[in-house]
């Protein structure tokens, strides 16, 4: 009966090599066929770290948040202030009103990661301070509210940065080692927390909220710490993108990117780390032979031709249907496991 | 054939089986205890006879007709009430609005209006806090607002989950005399309690439920002798 | 006065979307992000139908507002009743991104515009001060509509139905309300209260996009979760003061107006803060969701 529990509760060498493996072989073996392929797998490395993100905190607490793409944002500014070249920044016409200290402003490129990571675990600490006394259905919506309130502040204001324009010259990943590692490091870092005792703890509390704080659970600092933590994550998922894209722009942050990122974590299954990667998996791959199909091309002898758009509406018609057909998400709520068949009817 | 007949009922949560094939009968004009101890499966059982819980196999028939796997709305039109766990009372309406909602499941509602008499009638706190939120009712009241709501809907078989739970003795003593009225005006009457001497003593006939399968039944003479009382109740050994 | 005037224009406006959300949120804890959709095909509606009188052009418009939200119902929510309010929360997402992908597969992604109501601009004077006719009119309408809902929910059986399911759908069940119509009819009454605030918006910004009522729904949420989650008029209450707040933002902010919905978050915040269950609910209530 307790290997039916969704989560992790001790440490599994499969478990955690599962997923590390998986992400590696895939990236490097997908990277080396072209060079879009491998622009397309640097992104899909982005959207990972932000999925495993959103996994920490909402698959362990049951919160819906829409807000991450607010750290993703402020994590893709500060990496990318600090990066972009003097140059552009005191010339650029976006860039006219920038506050003078921001254009000397610099950092060595994995610093200003670091600084990404702590920039979105502050603001996810302050913010969620006040959030986590909400319950998960109003944190849900107040947390769109902060992605609207960051939005809007970033489109327009141009001392800090560039409004609603592109910040350009942001240096870019070479080849995909960079953003592996990262996305990597960022898994190591999730499987740990999710097997330790606040992770479980959070996972009572969203079994039965009642029940929790019975056995000494404080909701509220366990979510917090959760959100804190997938905060960090977010940030560093918008500093990865910054660097893959090479300029940032607020709008990189907003809806597409939230809408995105939960759709792969619910097709996949907010239950574990496992699910965020094959959700990750699973939609990139849709979305690059819907993407080649909409170009006009062929993929394994298939052809369709699709008007543009159709994408994300098939997009957002697999998360429906994944809702309506199981929605523990396609990993059904279990980690990583060998033999990877027999998938469990769902309750 | 009774009123209301149970054969082999099953059910459960999910995965998790709760009643184990439970059958009995209830004629008209009588009233059936229901008694057991907590987890028995009393208030599934209840909720499974009104639709609210699916049943995994067996049947219900009302007055002869099927009401296996209908919902809950319609076993009520049916002749069906239940008055739930905890009362349920809407506390934001009024209690007037409570009573109202209650005619919603009645079949004929040409003769609402006598029907509301009636139950004001049995129960003068719908008179004198017509208009007060049903939130601030004390226990008491709250419970014969219930019986109210569910009895507008002109039932021919009322189901009672813990009508007592959280009121003091002579409230209940109170509530269970009108369970009397209740039934020499026609209704039959379930009650599921986990005070056996209570309801032993009052009910026609008894049933003691345990882990889901019903172990004896007693009449009001068995509720006289407390140690057969203790063994039919706990099982052997006790 | 003026300022004033639009204050109350758009706090209605935001009451009449947040209510329709208010709904359906109450018979089925379910956060409708595609209202947002509901708004946006009622304004694309009026639009293409504009060379029909106004009234029949609102008419269709309600009308196909209506069916849609009684399709996404039919075919969408109906099988997720009971996953819980997460679940619900994140279809309606995915649901709401879909249907503005199919309008701009049917529209177009640029926007339609057609001038709706055009005596509905201009201005006029009255005891020395100038007026818009917008804002008046938007006012009766509001007011009158939320009159007819106060009326609908308050003193009809429907809307005891409604406010008892809001409250405990099972034992409202229990009870002999049938739980597909009323659902049915709370996601109609939406469609139509939707229907009215995309007549609103449109007349003021004749150009429609996919994405047409996304804000207003968006900050129309913000305001039920202002106002108090589960209680229709807390829903109301709390839309009206985000769109009162907002508009008086943007009267007097000047310059820094394109800040106001930092400023409008940032007062969401404080209020959640200080009464994290909604203004209509106790200190530190936890509502049982």
């Amino acid at each position: 009966m307790m290997k039916d529990v969704a989560g992790l509760t001790r440490f599994n060498a499969r478990e955690l090599f599962g997923p590390l493996v998986t992400v590696l072989i895939l990236s490097i073996g997908v990277g080396a066929i072209s060079a879009s392929l491998q622009l397309a797998v640097q992104f899909a490395l982005c959207n990972l770290v932000m999925v495993i993100a959103l996994q920490v905190f909402v698959g362990n607490s049951g919160v819906l948040s829409f807000g991450h793409g607010a750290f993703a944002m402020v994590g893709a500014w500060v990496s990318g202030m600090a990066t972009a070249s003097e140059r552009v920044k005191g010339n650029a016409l976006a860039l006219q009103e920038l506050w003078q200290p921001l254009i000397g402003f610099r950092l060595n490129l994995y610093i200003s990661i670091f600084v990404a990571m702590a920039l979105g675990a502050t603001i996810a600490a302050l913010t969620g301070a006040f959030l986590m006394r909400l319950n998960g259905l109003a944190a849900g919506i107040a947390t769109f509210a902060l992605l609207g309130l960051f939005y809007n502040f970033f489109f327009n204001n141009i001392t800090l940065g560039p409004g609603s324009q592109a910040l350009p010259a942001v240096p870019k990943f070479q080849g995909i080692y960079e953003p592996l590692a990262m996305a990597l490091a960022a898994i190591v870092i999730v499987y740990f927390f999710n097997i330790s005792s606040t992770a479980r703890s959070l996972r009572a509390s969203r079994e039965d909220l009642l029940a929790a704080p019975a056995l000494g659970v404080s909701i509220q600092r366990v979510r917090w710490i959760a959100f804190t933590i997938s905060g960090a994550l977010a940030g560093l998922s918008g500093a990865m993108y910054v660097h893959v894209a090479g300029t940032w722009q607020v709008q990189d942050y907003y809806l597409v990117f939230t809408f995105l990122t939960l759709a792969m974590l619910v097709i996949g299954g907010s239950a574990s780390l496992w699910g965020a990667v094959v959700g990750t998996l699973v939609v990139t791959a849709v979305g690059q032979i819907l993407l080649l199909w909409e170009q006009g091309k062929s993929v394994v002898g298939i052809q369709l031709d699709l008007p543009n758009g159709a994408r994300s509406l098939i997009i957002a018609g697999s998360l429906v249907g994944m809702l309506l057909w199981r929605f523990a998400g396609v990993t059904n709520g279990k980690e990583f496991s060998i033999p990877f068949s027999g998938r469990r009817k769902s309750s | 054939m009774g009123l209301l007949e149970v054969k082999d009922l099953q059910a459960g949560y999910g995965k998790v089986d709760v009643l184990f094939g439970v059958s009995f009968s209830l004629e008209a004009g009588q009233s059936l205890g229901i008694v057991g101890p907590n987890g028995a499966g009393k208030s599934t059982l209840m909720k499974a006879i009104a639709g609210e819980v699916a049943m995994k196999s067996g049947t219900v028939q009302l007055q002869g007709s099927p009401i296996t796997g209908k919902k809950p709305e319609d076993v009520v039109r049916l002749g069906l009430s239940l008055v739930p766990e905890g009362r349920q009372i809407f506390g934001g309406l009024t209690v007037t609005e409570n009573l109202m909602l209650g005619l919603t499941g009645r079949r004929d509602k040409s003769s609402a209006k006598q029907a509301l008499d009636q139950v004001r009638g049995l129960f003068p706190v719908l008179n004198t806090h017509a208009d007060y939120q049903a939130g601030m009712l004390s226990g008491g009241q709250q419970q014969q607002l219930a019986i109210a709501r569910a009895l507008v809907a002109d039932p021919k078989v009322l189901l009672l989950d813990e009508p007592s739970l959280g009121l003091a003795p002579t409230v209940i003593m109170d509530v269970f005399s009108k369970l009397k009225e209740i039934i020499a005006l026609g209704t039959s009457v379930v009650i599921v309690e986990q005070r056996a001497h209570l309801v032993t003593a009052f009910a026609n006939k008894t049933l003691i439920i345990r882990a889901g399968k019903i172990q004896a039944t007693l009449t009001p003479e068995d509720a006289k002798d407390e140690a057969a009382l203790r063994r039919a109740y706990f099982g052997a050994g006790a | 006065m003026q300022a004033i005037l639009d204050a109350i224009s758009l706090g209605g406006t935001y009451a009449l979307a947040a209510l329709g959300l208010g709904l359906v949120f109450g018979v089925m804890r379910l956060v409708n992000f595609a209202h947002a959709e509901l708004i946006t095909i009622s304004a694309y509606l009026m639009v293409v139908t504009n060379d029909l009188p106004l009234l029949l052009s609102f008419l269709l418009a309600a009308l196909g507002a209506a069916l849609l939200a009684i399709v996404t119902e039919l075919a969408i929510y109906r099988r997720l009743r009971g996953t819980g309010p997460a679940i619900m929360l994140i279809a309606s997402f995915g649901l709401s991104v879909g249907l503005q992908k199919s309008y701009e597969l049917i529209f177009g992604a640029l926007p339609r515009s057609a001038a709706v109501a055009p005596w509905m601009t201009g201005s006029f004077e009255f005891a020395g001060l100038n007026f818009t006719i917008s804002s008046i009119v938007t006012v009766a309408i509001t007011i009158a509509i939320l009159l007819a809902m106060g009326y609908l929910i308050e003193r009809t059986t429907l809307g005891l139905q409604l406010r008892a399911a809001a409250t405990d759908f099972k034992t409202a069940r229990l009870l002999g309300v049938r739980s597909n119509r009323l659902i049915g009819s709370a996601f109609a009454i939406s469609g139509i209260l939707a229907a009215s605030v995309g007549f609103i918006l449109v007349v003021e910004n004749p150009q429609v996009d996919p994405m047409f009522g996304l804000n207003i729904t968006i900050l129309a949420l913000v305001g039920i979760v202002i106002g108090g989650i589960s209680s229709l008029r807390g829903a109301a209450l709390g839309g009206f003061i985000v769109g009162f707040i907002l508009s008086i933002l943007n009267t007097y902010l000047g310059n820094a107006r394109v800040y106001a919905y930092s400023y409008l978050f940032l007062a969401v915040v404080i209020i959640l803060l200080v009464r994290p269950g909604g203004i209509l609910s106790k200190r530190n209530e936890m509502e049982r969701v």
